[in-house]
């Protein structure tokens, strides 16, 4: 069990309130090495595993010979699709039904380069990677289809449930004054969290112990309990500290099961660490994608019509999509819209989730093209974008619950000095630096599930906050110390916050940016319950120094209860425990709708993603906002960009904690500079490969690539979005920051970069 | 090769004695042989930073480090950085102060590469940190918050 405390110092004293600066109070763990990861625990007996993956990207394997990695010294056991333990399949993350198939970790039939194929486990790690390289693998290797690319690919196939449609935008096109149409593309892109992915699994009995990083605790438990056919609550998941995840720690992977079968089989825990290279392909990034988008409008810039068409690679055997529609579908208001898309199966791990998925590449198709439509028109990026500011959303014809976007665009142009720009191309200039400015919107929805939380007050005063959910550096921890300490009346450093483990209070998919909106919700319930609870055994116990008072008098402020008719007296909250007897106050509360307060549903709502709402459900559409406002410099001889200087304005609406809200907001567009100028992951075309899978050659930024950052909040409490008024925060940020950065640098250098990234050698 | 040898750290100023084959890294004998896990493996490739601690005083990549070359010289893991009386290190209390780590997991090796970079006489401006500071990625994105607490711990320790 991890428990965070926050007796650690801070700053002024409204820090311990919701909306205080605290700095996080998982920090003194994490800054003197003390913080467990997940693989940071030895049970006894523990033995290393190694994945062995294919070489080949598409074919079948003929044979494995382990012969030599058996013989190896310390080696435990080869694992391999012949002789390892048979498990069933689970219901997927939808809660769909699993069909009634065994399921298959380790593949015989190769659909992608990297897919797990065998393992070795031994003594010792180098052990298992010395042996690792003994097996032999021989397959019958065909062609692969290495990417959308390959013209075998085909167009794909239509997701029915993406396209969105409303007027007529072809005829609307054909009438159109203005027309603009071009091809946006972004590569494949990964998560790269720096800690890689992995687990220990200790089984003992039939329970399954796991120490593995997860964002969603619950989900992934039902999913390991499934595969090996014992009940949920035999299945004990930690998780208190993660990594980063970035999409990439959500659900269960084939090599988790791996770990957990060879656990079973040589019955003693078993360690399987992924490999840097190996976190390329034993779960997908996001994946490559295409959008042809044409924009009508008349020559004042005013849209009349869009019409976009997707595509985004899939594995061969499943369905992944990138919802391309999302932010070209509400960003602007449009007469006449048409969206489609298809995904496209080549021979590749299933693409997964990487921050904001869809609304990310969404945002540069339609963040370029409105800016090259300014342009085509002749007006300012920034008065196009006002020019068809969207009053409502036009997609789900509904108000929005607060958009301050137009707030954003004021603030962040002001921030930047928008307004000392140029608008010619090419004609700012220092030295040998063509400098641009650009500017693009993006947007984030709030997704919504219910949570659930357990606080207690113990005997001593000491308040406890309790919930499967996790931290993985969005501040979890802090801001739930924050929302408690509030609601109850106590200082923040006598709050106790557990998370990261399935044995407490459920919680929902860290993913989706809900968490922080969710849990803030769930443990201010909890929190009033038990406040509620503590006042009333303050009156009517007779051993309560305030037994004689009535209901609703008493105030509580800074752990001391107080009583108005008798000014100045108080009593601590342990001394009221005291006198009373009693040891601990407990409020076990959650947020799911009466109708479905019952065993079934509230196991559903935990550990499938069945009950998240989506941001129309309701009277109101919700999302965040924001806008990045860039200066480029670029080479005149080399092309290479740097990004000198950034505002951004961001609507999140109300910051549970603004100083950890900010380092969220400035890490979104840290990942979208890297999306914009280095981030690609690059396949051979022959060999289905990834061939830069290591971070010498997949760049993700460096200290030196990252400018000052500025970022302003534009929000406002936004009640309907969520109880405490927090929208989106954690994926926000990185739409939009793309976009902005390739049309600075067409303003930089007049080329128009429509495919990421934004390289030297497509400037000169 | 199974081999073993018998080594003697001196690590965070204790004499360690392990015995470990001889191609174990020194992140791996810190981390699995000797449980001090505030080393982290990142990507075991000397790419990314996570895993750096101290010898004699200067910042080295622990993966890509043999256990058995660090006999006699000293080690300094991020357990070993605070104090005898668990103060923290300024550099300890400025990624604190400044939020400089979000995860958590880079953090370790941007705080023991940051007091070097400091020692060495790199932190002399914020340019000059961000470039000295480079070889420790971090993917949460903290780097202005990084820039900021090595600038405020670099006066504090003049």
């Amino acid at each position: 069990m991890t428990i965070i405390d926050t007796k650690m110092k801070h700053g002024d004293a409204s820090d311990g309130i919701l909306g205080g600066r605290l700095s996080r109070i998982d920090g003194p763990a994490k800054i003197t090495g003390t913080a467990d990861y997940a693989m940071e625990h030895f049970p006894e007996g523990m033995a290393h595993a190694v994945i062995i993956d294919s070489t080949i990207a598409s074919g079948r394997i003929l044979a494995i010979d382990s012969a030599a990695a058996e013989a190896y010294p310390g080696v435990l056991l080869v694992l391999t699709p012949d002789n390892a333990l048979p498990i069933k399949t689970a219901t997927d993350w939808t809660g769909a039904p699993p069909p009634a198939v065994p399921y298959e970790p380790l593949a015989r039939d190769i659909t992608f380069s990297g897919q797990h194929i065998a393992a070795v486990i031994a003594g010792t790690f180098e052990q298992a990677t010395a042996a690792a390289a003994l097996v032999k693998v021989t397959y019958e290797e065909t062609t692969p289809i290495s990417s959308f690319d390959d013209p075998r690919s085909g167009e794909g196939y239509l997701i029915d449930m993406m396209t969105k449609e409303w007027g007529d935008a072809e005829a609307a096109l054909a009438t159109a004054p203005v027309r603009i149409e071009q091809e946006y593309r972004t590569p494949r892109e990964y998560n790269v969290p720096i800690e890689p992915h992995g687990l220990i699994a200790h089984w003992e009995g039939d329970k399954l112990t796991l120490w593995e990083p997860s964002q969603w605790i619950d989900g992934m438990s039902r999913t390991y309990a499934e595969w090996f056919g014992i009940p949920f609550e035999n299945v004990r998941m930690l998780s208190p500290y993660i990594g980063g995840g970035f999409g990439s720690k959500a659900l269960p992977t084939r090599y988790g099961a791996v770990a957990a079968i060879a656990a079973k089989m040589l019955d003693r825990p078993v360690k399987l660490a992924i490999t840097r290279p190996q976190t390329f392909t034993a779960f997908g990034g996001r994946p490559a994608t295409r959008q042809t988008i044409a924009l009508g409008a008349t020559r004042e810039g005013k849209l009349l019509s869009i019409r976009h068409r997707g595509a985004n690679e899939t594995s061969m055997d499943d369905v992944a999509v990138e919802p391309l529609g999302s932010v070209i579908s509400i960003m602007y208001a449009t007469p006449n819209f048409s969206s489609r898309q298809n995904i496209v199966p080549v021979n590749t791990v299933k693409p997964g989730a990487l921050r904001a998925p869809g609304e990310n590449p969404s945002a540069f198709g339609i963040e370029c093209a409105i800016d090259e439509l300014a342009y085509e028109v002749g007006i300012d990026p920034l008065d196009i974008r006002l020019l068809n500011y969207a009053e409502e959303d036009p997609s789900a014809n509904k108000p929005w619950s607060t958009r301050r976007l137009r707030e954003a665009y004021a603030a962040g142009a002001e921030a930047f000095g928008w307004a000392k720009r140029n608008p010619r191309v090419r004609s700012m200039r220092e030295g040998k630096q063509l400098i641009g400015y650009g500017v693009a919107a993006g947007t984030y929805p709030v997704r919504r599930t219910p949570g659930e939380a357990m606080v207690r007050i113990l005997s001593n005063g000491t308040i406890e906050v309790a919930s499967s959910g996790i931290d993985m550096g969005q501040g979890t921890y802090t801001i739930l110390a924050q929302t408690a300490a509030e609601a109850i009346g106590v200082p923040v450093e006598t709050v106790v916050v557990k998370l990261g483990d399935s044995s407490l209070p459920r919680a929902p998919v860290a993913g989706g940016s809900q968490l922080a909106n969710l849990m803030t919700g769930a443990v201010h319930k909890a929190a009033h319950a038990a406040r509620d609870e503590l006042i009333g055994l303050a009156i009517n116990d007779p051993n309560s120094p305030f037994r004689d008072l009535q209901a609703n008098t008493l105030t509580i402020e800074a752990g001391q209860i107080l009583s108005p008719r008798d000014a100045g007296s108080s009593v601590s909250i342990a001394e009221v425990m005291r006198r009373t007897g009693r040891e601990r106050i407990e409020a076990l509360r959650n947020t799911l709708p009466e109708e479905h307060q019952n065993d079934k549903d509230h196991f559903r709502n935990f550990t499938t993603i069945s009950t998240m709402k989506s941001p129309t459900e309701g009277d109101y559409s919700l999302h965040s906002w924001c806008v990045h406002f860039v200066e480029v410099r670029v080479d005149v001889d080399f092309g290479t960009v740097r990004v000198s200087r950034m505002v951004s304005a961001l609507d999140s609406g109300r910051l549970y904690n603004p100083k950890l809200a900010e380092s969220q907001w400035k890490g979104g567009i840290i990942m979208g500079i890297g999306q914009a100028l280095l981030e690609e992951g690059i396949v051979d075309p022959r060999h289905g490969r990834v061939m830069n899978n290591n971070l010498g050659d997949y760049l993700i930024p460096t200290n030196a690539d990252i400018p000052d950052l500025q970022v302003i909040s534009v929000g406002i409490p936004d009640t309907h979005a969520s109880v405490l008024g927090g929208k989106a925060v954690g994926e926000l940020a990185i739409v939009g920051v793309a976009p902005a950065i390739a049309n600075a640098v067409y303003h930089a250098t007049g080329v128009r970069v429509r495919e990421l990234p934004v390289t030297l050698e497509k400037l000169i | 090769m199974t081999n073993e040898t018998i080594l003697h750290l001196d690590v965070n100023g204790q004499t360690q004695t392990l015995t470990v084959e001889p191609r174990v890294t020194l992140l791996d004998a810190l981390r699995d042989h000797l449980e001090l896990t505030g080393t982290k493996k990142g990507c075991d490739q000397g790419q990314c930073g996570a895993c750096t601690v101290h010898v004699d005083g200067e910042r080295v990549l622990s993966c890509l480090t043999l256990a058995a070359q660090v006999e006699g010289r000293k080690i300094t893991t991020i357990e070993g950085l605070s104090d005898a009386g668990g103060d923290l290190h300024p550099v300890q209390e400025a990624f604190l102060e400044h939020d400089a780590f979000q995860c958590g997991y880079c953090t370790p090796g941007q705080i023991m590469s940051a007091v070097a970079c400091i020692r060495e006489g790199h932190a002399g401006s914020d340019d000059e940190i961000r470039e000295y500071m480079s070889g420790n990625l971090c993917r949460c994105g903290a780097y202005p918050h990084i820039v900021e607490a090595v600038r405020e711990a670099a006066k504090v320790m003049s």
